[in-house]
């Protein structure tokens, strides 16, 4: 259902000055959308959620075509896609490095959130699928690579949110996490209710030299070619991060995201930003109930 | 009287909050757009100058309280003077994306085709109007507004005219 909000003027603070008048920051958003924050959303969405649900049975003969294969949300790269060595592999030889450098007393792992801590990897599993989650010692929502930093932090390592070893730790914290459904909860009263709601209204607002929100395209032109690019859905699109790209090495989300504004000339914002905190809820929402997989590939 | 200097000393409080400058959280260093280098077997991000300057934009930031241009009317004066070679340039620069151009095989079909441009027989005035700001035709367009935006010249969006005008 389309709710006509264009051109809503924005209301902002802007001052500490409890009296002072509030006044309009003119700013647009597009056509506002609603979302289920579960993957099969899609189906009413782009609908192309029909061609990859089934990670273990995609058509590769789309994934062949390039007129088509944008049906297959890019999932064809996925494990096993290239079953040779890439990128993607020695990332996760050099996060269990750094895990094992990490955790020696087992409370790196406590500091993440697995029950009981320790230095044993098996309760590692799930873990990547239930982030991002209320902290409560940092009092807010976090992502799992800015968590991976403050841990790390607290260990006398510096692993900044985006960087390549903080991405390495993810991937090798996910891979314990394959094949199980991302599960986290949006829809109960709560931190990580409002900032999905702060995200979705970040998908739908307008920004940069172009104008452009996210929704311009990954909502409302799904299927349209960008020439030789083909728009995806917003759906089943945060299982596979961080993820290995030539480009960038390793990208986490938060990195996506600063390609994303980047590419649509568009200031981006650092890695582990509020705003960029609240896209990856949204955008983790909406692919709940699908498989992590690790470490994937894209092409963009 | 009380009131009033309160009412000025208010505004004066708030002046910062109208700064132009980029929000804290912007990937903006001593002014410049950075984008970040990954480097592998490191724990730190470099940062790098990007190959544009986007600080001027409204950002996705909570605190940024710069406005979005409003749309905006253009008043083009006659006669366009474009000039279509350089116009067809300019195109195959900023609308090929979207937009499907004679002699293009990855055609962009977010926008509407311009195939046969000619045949619509709109007026100058419009189609400058179209590229200069086109939320003045279509609040929810998607279509970027290259004139209120700073992002085309006056002549660069005569050329664009003459061009699309001319495409038979």
């Amino acid at each position: 259902m389309t709710i006509s909000r264009i051109a809503l003027i924005f209301l902002l603070s802007f001052s500490t000055v409890a009296v002072a008048a509030q006044p309009f920051v003119y700013r647009e958003f597009d056509l506002f959308e609603q979302y289920e924050p579960y993957v099969s959303g899609d189906l009413k969405l782009s609908g192309s959620y029909e061609y990859w649900k089934d990670p273990a049975n995609l058509d590769y003969r789309i994934a062949g075509n390039p007129d088509e294969n944008w049906k297959l949300n890019w999932k064809f790269m996925d494990p096993p896609f290239n079953q040779a060595v890439h990128g993607g592999h020695f990332a996760l030889d050099r996060g269990e490095d750094l895990f094992g450098q990490l955790n020696i007393k087992g409370r790196f792992a406590t500091c993440l959130g697995v029950k009981g801590g320790g230095k044993s990897t098996s309760k590692l599993a799930g873990l990547r699928a239930g982030y991002p989650r209320w902290r409560d010692d940092l009092k807010r929502v976090a992502g799992l690579e800015e968590v991976i930093e403050h841990c790390a932090n607290k260990q006398g390592r510096v692993l900044q949110s985006g960087s390549y070893d903080n991405s390495a730790v993810s991937i090798y914290l996910a891979s314990f996490s394959n094949g199980m459904p991302i599960a986290i909860d949006v829809a109960r009263a709560g931190p990580m209710k409002e900032s999905f709601e702060r995200g979705r209204k970040l998908f739908h607002l307008k920004a940069g030299a172009f104008n452009f929100a996210c929704s311009s395209c990954h909502s409302h032109n799904i299927g349209r070619r960008l020439r030789g690019n083909i728009i995806t859905t917003p759906y089943g699109d945060a299982a596979h991060y961080p993820v290995y790209k030539t480009q960038y090495m390793l990208q986490s989300l938060h990195l996506r995201f600063v390609e994303c504004n980047l590419d649509t000339r568009t200031q981006s914002l650092l890695p582990g930003s509020r705003p960029y905190t609240d896209l990856e809820v949204f955008m983790t929402a909406l692919s709940n109930g699908y498989p992590v997989t690790v470490p994937a590939e894209r092409d963009w | 009287m009380r009131l009033g200097s309160f009412f000025i000393l208010s505004i004066f409080l708030a002046a910062p909050a109208w700064s132009v400058d980029p929000p804290s959280d912007a990937s903006v260093r001593g002014g410049k757009t950075m984008e970040p280098k990954i480097i592998v077997n490191s724990g730190r991000l470099e940062w790098v100058p990007h190959k544009r300057e986007l600080g001027a934009w409204p950002t996705l930031s909570y605190q940024d309280r710069r406005a979005t241009p409003e749309p905006q009317r253009a008043a083009m004066t006659a006669p366009t003077n474009g000039d279509a070679a350089r116009g067809k340039s300019l195109a195959w620069t900023w609308c090929i994306a979207c937009h499907t151009l004679p002699g293009d095989e990855w055609p962009g079909t977010v926008g509407s085709p311009m195939w046969h441009y000619k045949q619509y027989n709109h007026a100058d005035a419009l189609v400058y109007q179209q590229i200069f700001d086109p939320r003045v035709f279509n609040p929810h367009t998607v279509m970027p507004a290259y004139g209120t935006f700073g992002l085309l010249a006056d002549q660069d969006i005569r050329d664009l005219v003459a061009y699309l005008q001319s495409i038979e």
